[in-house]
């Protein structure tokens, strides 16, 4: 099959689970079936050609699967004399005033299903690239670099549970609403950030992941084109993938935003990213996603590091840190000062946040000393934090980094 | 006045129908299958030519069933509340016609309705009058 019909049938994958979860419930033997449905038309198709109708052929031939799945569970059940039962949820007793979802909306729903609250971030990640993503559980584990039968488990328990939770195929309640769609942007940002920066492992870039995160946020976009912070995630996330290309070198070593060459980065996605959040800043005050993507828009825009607007960058992390005191947050916004002030601004900043036993288990803070020590001459104190810091890099690149920054300094002396 | 007229069929039946052998009874042949189906559309044809359809519409298979009771004044939802030879409703007509007579005359063509010979011999339907009203129903 060609890469454009997998990617046809990726693009149908929510929309047939969402029509066979409306119409017949069972939302983990459901996403089984339209897996094997998928697969199905991935061998017949090529060799006996399209249907004319592809999303009627797959959701006839997913329903008939279902069938036959909840046939042989039915047949077990009833040897072990249990039933499936689920307590009735309060929402299908009274329903609401709400006109039905039409169906460009379940793939919507389903991402609020596969985020669900009740699932842990691992699982919801998961759930989220097989049931909306249409990728194979042998792919999601692949990415993850956990064995497949791991994967397995994690997203059968994950399904079981959004199964078993009884909440029913639809949009979240208006109340609720905002608050879901929040974990639902908080999920395709880790897949997002779990792509661009594996946590672990030899490699440094995982691109399907990426792309994937991307394509999700584009759908979400699509839907919900209103959403300041749909489009300041789907910003930020174009205008980061933007330096892809200049952001490692050729063996694969990691070339810091100062340093490197800005000729190769993706113009299209600079110019689609700083569309939306422009678009989106216009209106309203900015969420977090669009206040780190206006600050990704200014460094993407700039043609050094020494001409970036540091000034506006520093304006923005100080209102990113009012919305959210997040540590890594404030070790950008003591760079960006260091950028304004000079590096002792930022190392007082640094000392600050030495005591936040959130961030000083990781190597950034101690990566962002060594800079700052580095810039004010400091070298011995500079090579000892880089060191420190190469020791608590979780990736292979980010190690070999730092030791080579620490071993420079020790060259030189 | 208005008549149902009910087929039954039980979660083995629907097997049968998509080609699963059951209980090594042999199962329908496409041809069967297409058989039926061309008969159920000229039967639907013509008691709409005769107007006196008011509605027929066919199930789906009954594992897909919810069953929905009160467990200690509280609704709980079954799935699948059928075991597999269990006869239950499979599709309807609604009829408006002049008598019993006429409905159970409409029903009766419906055993001419093709398929297994083990099927066919199974199969039965059911004439039900429609109430009116609910003075119909009062003592």
């Amino acid at each position: 099959m060609g890469h454009t019909e997998a990617e046809d049938l990726r693009r149908l994958a929510p929309q047939v689970l969402g029509a066979v979860v409306r119409r017949y419930g069972h939302f983990d033997t459901a996403e089984d079936a339209v897996q094997e449905a998928l697969l199905a038309a991935a061998t017949q198709w090529p060799a006996e050609g399209i249907p004319g109708n592809p999303r009627g052929w797959l959701i006839t031939v997913a329903s008939r699967r279902l069938t036959d799945l909840l046939r042989s569970e039915q047949a077990r059940q009833r040897r072990e004399e249990a039933t499936a039962r689920q307590i009735l949820p309060d929402q299908l007793l009274a329903p609401p005033a709400d006109s039905p979802a039409r169906e460009s909306d379940d793939t919507l729903i389903l991402l609020f299903l596969c985020c669900h609250p009740a699932l842990s971030p691992a699982s919801q990640i998961a759930l989220t690239l097989r049931a909306v993503g249409g990728l194979t559980t042998a792919q999601i584990a692949r990415a993850f670099l956990v064995p497949e039968a791991t994967m397995t488990r994690r997203i059968s328990r994950a399904k079981q549970q959004v199964a078993g939770s009884g909440i029913p195929f639809r949009m979240p309640a208006r109340p609720e609403r905002g608050q879901r769609l929040s974990v639902v942007l908080h999920v395709l940002y880790l897949i997002f950030t779990e792509g661009y920066a594996a946590t672990s492992g030899p490699g440094l870039l995982h691109p399907d992941l990426s792309a994937e995160a991307i394509r999700l946020a584009r759908i979400v976009y699509r839907l919900l084109p209103g959403d300041g912070e749909v489009a300041g995630l789907l910003a930020l996330m174009l205008l980061t993938d933007a330096r892809r290309p200049a952001r490692t070198g050729p063996a694969g070593e990691l070339i810091p935003l100062a340093e490197q060459d800005r000729s190769r980065w993706n113009a299209s996605y600079i110019a689609e990213g700083v569309a939306l959040i422009t678009g989106a800043l216009s209106h309203g005050s900015p969420g977090p996603y669009q206040l780190q993507a206006a600050i990704a828009a200014i460094h993407d825009e700039a043609a050094s590091s020494e001409t970036t607007d540091w000034p506006q960058i520093v304006a923005l992390y100080e209102l990113l840190l009012h919305i959210n005191d997040n540590p890594v947050v404030a070790l950008n916004h003591a760079v960006a000062v260091a950028m304004v002030q000079g590096p002792r601004a930022g190392l007082d900043l640094l000392r600050r946040l030495g005591t936040d036993r959130r961030i000083t288990g990781g190597h950034r803070l101690e990566a962002v000393r060594a800079h700052l020590l580095e810039m004010t001459g400091q070298r011995a104190a500079a090579r000892e934090a880089y060191q420190a810091a190469a020791r608590r890099a979780m990736s292979l690149p980010q190690q070999r980094y730092l030791n080579a920054r620490a071993a420079r300094l020790a060259d030189d002396q | 006045m208005k008549y149902m007229i009910l087929m039954y069929g039980s979660q083995q039946d629907y097997d049968g129908m998509v080609g699963k052998a059951v209980s090594g009874q042999s199962s329908w042949s496409a041809a069967d299958f297409a058989a039926m189906g061309a008969f159920m559309e000229s039967f639907g044809k013509d008691l709409a030519e005769s107007g006196e359809l008011v509605d027929a519409q066919g199930l789906t298979a009954p594992v897909h069933a919810r069953r929905i009771r009160l467990r200690g004044g509280v609704p709980v939802v079954t799935d699948g509340p059928y075991a597999e030879t269990e006869e239950v409703l499979a599709g309807y007509w609604l009829v408006d016609c002049d008598s019993f007579d006429r409905a159970t005359e409409i029903a009766a063509r419906l055993t001419n309705c093709p398929g297994p010979d083990h099927v066919r011999d199974r199969a039965m339907v059911d004439v039900r009058p429609v109430a009116e009203s609910r003075d119909e129903l009062e003592p």
